[in-house]
C-alpha cells in the first residue's frame, strides 16, 4: 500500500501520538498501530516486520520505528517530519517538566513527595530490565536447560563485571555479545544436529 | 565541561544503547566518572523521564539539562537523534542477516549484558534515594506493580509521591 500522507500529517500524527503518551512510551506503539491501520500506511504483516527489525539497530526503538514508517511514507522528508513530531515537543516539555522540578525541589514538601518517587524510579528501572529479560528468558526456556543456563551465566557475569570499579560498560556489553555468540553455538551444536527450525518470529512486545 | 566531550558521551552512550534506558549503564559510568553528575541527577532524570512525555528514553534530556543546562538538553537530544539512523542502513542490510544464527546471538547477548548492567547500575543508584525500609518497600512495590503491569507508570508515581508525602511530609 502506497499512501502519500503530507508532511504535516506526518509531523502531527506523531506529535499527537508521542506527547500523549504521558508516563513513557508504552502505549505509543499500539498508538501508531492504530494509526498505520486507520490510514492504511502499513499492513500488519509489515508492522511486525519493521518493529523486529527495529530491536537490532542501536538506539530508542520507538525513535527508529518512527523514522522507518515515515522514511518509508515520505522518503527523507518524511522521516524527517515525522522524528521531529515525536521528538520536539516530548523534549520540550520533558525540560520544562526538569526545570519546573529544579526550581521547587527545595520545598520541604516536594522532598518529601521525592523521597517517595525516587525510590519508586528505581524500582522502575529494574522493571524494565525484568521486562527486556523476559522474552529472552522465556525463549531460552523453550530451547531447553543448557541454553537457559548460558543466558542466566551471561546475565549475571555482565551484572558482576559491571559491579567491579573501572570496568566499561563498553567491554562488558561486546563480552556479553561475544559469549553468546560461542557459548551458544557450542550448545546449539551439541543439541539438534542441523536442522533450519528458527523461526517463531521475534515480536515479543519487548521494551519501548 | 567540554561540550564536544559531552556531546560525544551522549552519543557514545546511545550508539550502545537498545531500547529506554540503555544508555545508563554509559552515562552512569562515564559522567560519575568525570565529577559532571550526581547519582541524584540520574534518578532525578529516570523519574522526570517517566512521567513526561514521549518514549522513555527522554530521560537522558533531562540527564543533560540537570548537569548542563539547555545546552546539555540540546546535546543530548541530538545525541539520542542520530544513532537511530542506523536502523535505515540495518534495514538494507536485512535479508542478509535475519536468518544468520550468529546475528541473532550476538544481539541476545547484547541484550541480555544491558539487562545486567542495569540491575547493577540500579542498585548503584540506590544508594543516593533509599535511606530507610520505607524507601526499599516503595521501590520493591514500584518494581512489582510495573513487572505485572497492574497500573500504568505515571500512576505508580503518584502513588509514590503520595507514600512520600505521608511518610516524610512535616
Amino acid at each position: 500500500m502506497t499512501l502519500h500522507p503530507s508532511l504535516w500529517e506526518l509531523f502531527s500524527t506523531w506529535l499527537l501520538m508521542g506527547i500523549q503518551s504521558f508516563g513513557g512510551g508504552s502505549s505509543t506503539l499500539i498508538m501508531i498501530h492504530e494509526a498505520c491501520q486507520k490510514h492504511g500506511w502499513l499492513d500488519d504483516e509489515e508492522f511486525v516486520r519493521l518493529w523486529a527489525l527495529v530491536q537490532i539497530a542501536p538506539g530508542i526503538n520507538l525513535v527508529k520505528f518512527t523514522l522507518l514508517i515515515g522514511r518509508k511514507l515520505r522518503g527523507w522528508p518524511g522521516l524527517a517530519a515525522a522524528g521531529a513530531g515525536l521528538l520536539l515537543p516530548s523534549a520540550l516539555v520533558t525540560v520544562l517538566m526538569t526545570a519546573g522540578f529544579t526550581i521547587v525541589q527545595s520545598q520541604p514538601l516536594v522532598q518529601a513527595a521525592m523521597r517517595g518517587v525516587l525510590p519508586a524510579a528505581i524500582g522502575l528501572t529494574l522493571a524494565m530490565g525484568v521486562q527486556m529479560a523476559q522474552p529472552l528468558m522465556t525463549r531460552a526456556y523453550h530451547e531447553g536447560p543448557p541454553r537457559l543456563a548460558v543466558h542466566l551465566l551471561i546475565l549475571a557475569a555482565a551484572a558482576l563485571l559491571m559491579a567491579v570499579n573501572g570496568v566499561s560498560p563498553v567491554v562488558v556489553m561486546l563480552g556479553a555479545g561475544a559469549a553468546a555468540v560461542l557459548l551458544l553455538a557450542v550448545i546449539q551444536a551439541r543439541r539438534v544436529p542441523p536442522q533450519p527450525d528458527e523461526d517463531e518470529s521475534s515480536l515479543s512486545g519487548d521494551d519501548l | 565541561m567540554n561540550p564536544l566531550q559531552f556531546f560525544w558521551l551522549f552519543l557514545k552512550a546511545s550508539l550502545f544503547s537498545f531500547g529506554g534506558l540503555g544508555n545508563l549503564p554509559f552515562l552512569h559510568s562515564d559522567l560519575i566518572g568525570l565529577g559532571w553528575a550526581h547519582e541524584s541527577d540520574f534518578v532525578t532524570a529516570i523519574a522526570v523521564g517517566q512521567v513526561s512525555p514521549g518514549p522513555t528514553g527522554l530521560w537522558s534530556i533531562s540527564l543533560g539539562y540537570l548537569t548542563y543546562g539547555w545546552l546539555g538538553a540540546v546535546l543530548a537530544l541530538v545525541a539520542l537523534s542520530l544513532p537511530p539512523l542506523l536502523i535505515l542502513v540495518v534495514s538494507a542490510f536485512y535479508q542478509r542477516i535475519e536468518h544468520n544464527s550468529q546475528v541473532q546471538d550476538f544481539v541476545r547477548g547484547l541484550a541480555l549484558g544491558i539487562v545486567g548492567l542495569t540491575v547493577t547500575v540500579a542498585l548503584n543508584l540506590a544508594s543516593s534515594s533509599i535511606f530507610d525500609w520505607g524507601g526499599v518497600v516503595i521501590a520493591l512495590a514500584a518494581l512489582a506493580l510495573a513487572v505485572t503491569r497492574k497500573l500504568p507508570i505515571i500512576l505508580i508515581l503518584v502513588l509514590a509521591a503520595a507514600a512520600g508525602l505521608l511518610l516524610y511530609g512535616r
